[in-house]
């Protein structure tokens, strides 16, 4: 990867202390760094805190051991840089697919026309037209990520952060939706951190794949990805077995592990 | 302590009015009002008022219970029950029972009867409706299973259904616990000679207003103890419910 | 002709009890003074409308308990969000809320009455002071139940923490603060109207207290078919708003009245 990192991570440590019941290590010195414009999977068992360490990233939890640095600068809260994307939508049930979109536009301060447009553009980019004024509510499952894409995409953060993304949907919603996003990201490069804890996904959509131990979270493993998926058939190919498998291989002890 | 902010506010009632920030005809000190009470009860009539209204209160919340019980859960077994009394519960649910204290009052008068009439009428409706609901959540499964072991009918009502429908009675009867406390207290304050609510007005109207704050939160918090002993006594007993 | 029928099942059972009622009263089975017959009662109705009494006492009644209503929501929406946001509040209201609850707080009528007199003011304190728990418990409940992922996704698009509790907290709150809204009326309205009943003069509950002292039985089962009728139509109202203003709700239900 070349070019300095976007987004580095140093020996990043996080520890949950709920109000009741004991401290949990979720992070245990994590280091990491992605190159701009670079897609990685954080793929994990789940319990590892590839959660956790999206939301770092994210600026939700503070950094209390360790440092993140967003293009050179230290992590200071959320924000329109780093887009986020949730696995279960998040979208403002009291607001329209049109207005849920518009809400980072309005944020930025837009004209009124300029959001609109702007909005329509991604609503359509998500193949959502025609729904613009449904209620989160009317939509299914794949519809609603779609609007949550949108939304996220509509500021056009140099980031995206996305915590499982199409985790809550059907096996065949959620393999259109991977394709649809690896062909957004191909005409609108951005960086993409996508954290899941299915393997396949993770090989069919990244560059390279980082693998996290079972809890505390550590880094056990990094597996550059370098398929051509301009192949149509390059997922039922051989090559893109073996990667599954050796990356299996990997994940499986830390699966047993989380049992 | 989860309960030191009351503590607190009982602290700050006694200084504001010691430091004369606010006119003891308007707010009796707490010292002034604890022995004011503890006059009452001593040698007032607090024990005589007192009774009555634990007689009216209780009699009246044991029929309800009792009766609105039976009654929810023949709803839920018998169909023909539930036909004719049904429309009479859905009807009356919404409607507020303290509008009923004029009507007992015209029927019964200024006393006992009166009170407990209330009070049963009211607080029957929460029961039977947490009967039957929980008669009519009682897993098929179980009945069967009784009358198979050669239960008759009305045994398995008494064996499967009844426990069955315990929790949500039981949730009923906390509902009409706290609606029998403020019947209680709403009818003898209007209309009544002698209970606690009665005593209360009587002390008002004399001007006795420490004795009269003292009744007050003896009244107050005997509806929140009642309720927090009722909450404990139905943990205890529905233990096997998990 | 099934769903006709349970559309029309709450209205078949007042008419089945009206019926029972006429019918009831007619058979000689109770005298005339315990049970007057239905018509009898809606006559006296019919009268007190066109007499202009019957709309004297129900507007006062509902004045004083909608705004003893509306002071409760406004006060206990802000009580509850500031309580659920800030630590202190919770630990100072905690227990004030939960002690309070259960309590039949209609006992401290007298005590309000020394303080704010005999008049509409102490009336309307009595309802605010019962209607509030029911508001503040859900305001609590509901602010501490908006999903992190609302709150985090809003943040993300750049809104600033007051814009946050505008525009996010309080329109993810809104359901169940409704809910909450919904119980409290019906609770305003009896606990007007047993204050007016204490304290006498006009007003539905003043009426029939009245009406009971002059052994006048028509009078007293006029207010109470009276009040039913205002309660069933405040809740409707209620339930009106309720679906207007969260048309985006999946379930948008009423729920059960006290």
């Amino acid at each position: 990867m070349s070019g300095s990192a976007q987004i580095t991570v140093e020996s990043v440590s996080h520890t949950y202390r709920p109000a009741r019941g004991r401290a949990v290590l979720a992070l245990e010195e994590v280091s990491l760094a992605v190159a701009p414009r670079e897609f990685v999977a954080l793929l994990g068992p789940s319990g590892c805190g590839k959660s956790t360490l999206l939301y770092l990233i994210g600026g939700f939890l503070p950094v209390e051991q360790g440092a993140i640095r967003i293009e050179g600068a230290p992590v200071a809260g959320p924000g329109p840089d780093r887009g986020v994307v949730f696995q279960h939508f998040a979208l403002f049930p009291w607001r329209t697919v049109r207005a849920n979109v518009r809400y980072g536009l309005e944020k930025l301060g837009l004209a009124r026309d300029e959001q609109e447009r702007r909005a329509q553009a991604y609503i359509e980019l998500v193949g959502l037209k025609g729904f613009e004024d449904s209620y989160p509510s009317q939509l299914s499952g794949g519809m609603k990520q779609r609007a949550a894409l949108a939304r996220t995409l509509a500021v056009d953060p140099k980031m995206l952060l996305m915590d499982e993304p199409f985790g809550a949907l059907d096996a065949q919603t959620r393999s259109l939706m991977q394709a649809e996003l690896y062909a957004i990201w191909q005409r609108t490069p951005k960086t993409v951190l996508f954290v899941t804890h299915d393997v396949q996904e993770a090989v069919r959509l990244a560059q390279r794949v980082v693998v996290m131990s079972a809890r505390p979270g550590k880094i056990k493993a990094t597996v550059d990805i370098a398929l051509d998926r301009a192949d149509p058939h390059i997922y039922r190919s051989a090559e893109f077995a073996a990667k599954v498998d050796e990356i299996w291989g990997l994940v499986r002890d830390e699966a047993l592990k989380a049992q | 302590m989860k309960y030191l902010p009351l503590l607190l506010l009982a602290l700050i009632w006694e200084a504001v009015v010691q430091l004369g920030l606010v006119s003891r005809d308007l707010l009796p000190s707490l010292s002034d009002v604890a022995k004011a009470g503890w006059t009452l009860l001593r040698e007032g009539d607090f024990w005589a008022n007192g009774a009555a209204s634990l007689y009216r209160g209780g009699a009246g919340l044991a029929l309800a219970i009792v009766i609105g019980a039976l009654a929810g859960i023949a709803m839920a077994w018998w169909r023909a029950v539930d036909a004719l009394v049904g429309p009479l519960v859905e009807a009356l649910y919404p409607m507020p029972k303290s509008a009923l204290i004029p009507v007992t009052v015209l029927w019964l008068g200024f006393g006992d009867g009166s009170k407990i009439l209330l009070i049963f009428l009211g607080c029957m409706l929460p029961v039977t409706l947490g009967a039957y609901n929980g008669a009519r959540s009682c897993e098929q499964a179980l009945v069967w299973s009784a009358r198979s072991l050669g239960a008759s009918r009305l045994r398995v009502l008494w064996d499967v259904v009844l426990p069955a429908a315990l929790p949500e009675i039981a949730n009923g009867a906390r509902t009409a616990l706290a609606l029998s406390f403020v019947l209680l207290v709403s009818s003898e304050l209007i209309v009544a000679r002698a209970g606690l609510g009665y005593l209360i007005g009587f002390l008002g109207e004399g001007g006795v207003y420490d004795a009269m704050f003292a009744v007050v939160l003896v009244v107050a918090f005997l509806g929140f103890f009642a309720d927090r002993l009722y909450q404990r006594l139905m943990d205890r007993l529905l233990a096997w419910r998990a | 002709m099934a769903r006709l029928t349970l559309r029309f099942a709450p209205w078949i059972a007042v008419l089945a009890l009206a019926l029972a009622w006429e019918l009831f009263a007619r058979s000689g089975a109770v005298t005339p003074f315990m049970l007057p017959k239905l018509s009898t009662v809606l006559a006296r109705i019919w009268g007190d409308a066109a007499s202009g009494e019957l709309w004297q006492n129900l507007g006062l009644t509902l004045y004083r308990s909608l705004a003893g209503f509306a002071v409760a929501a406004v006060i206990g929406i802000g009580l509850g969000f500031a309580v659920a946001y800030n630590r202190v509040m919770r630990w100072l209201f905690d227990p004030l809320i939960s002690v309070g609850f259960p309590m039949p707080k209609i006992a401290f009528l007298p005590i309000i009455t020394l303080w704010l007199g005999f008049y509409d003011v102490s009336k309307i304190s009595m309802v605010v002071f019962d209607a509030i728990f029911p508001v503040v418990t859900a305001t609590i409940a509901a602010t501490l139940a908006v999903e992190r992922e609302l709150l985090w996704s809003a943040r993300n698009l750049g809104a600033s923490e007051r814009e946050l509790l505008r525009e996010v907290v309080f329109p993810a709150a809104l359901p169940q603060i409704m809910t909450g809204l919904q119980v409290a009326l019906p609770i305003a309205l009896i606990v007007c109207i047993v204050a007016e009943m204490k304290l006498g003069g006009v007003g539905l509950g003043g009426a029939m207290i009245t009406a009971s002292r002059f052994a006048d039985s028509p009078g007293v089962f006029a207010g109470i078919v009276e009040i039913a009728i205002a309660g069933y139509l405040l809740v409707r109202v209620m339930a009106r708003v309720r679906a207007r203003l969260l048309a985006w709700h999946p379930e948008t239900e009423a729920p059960a009245t006290v």
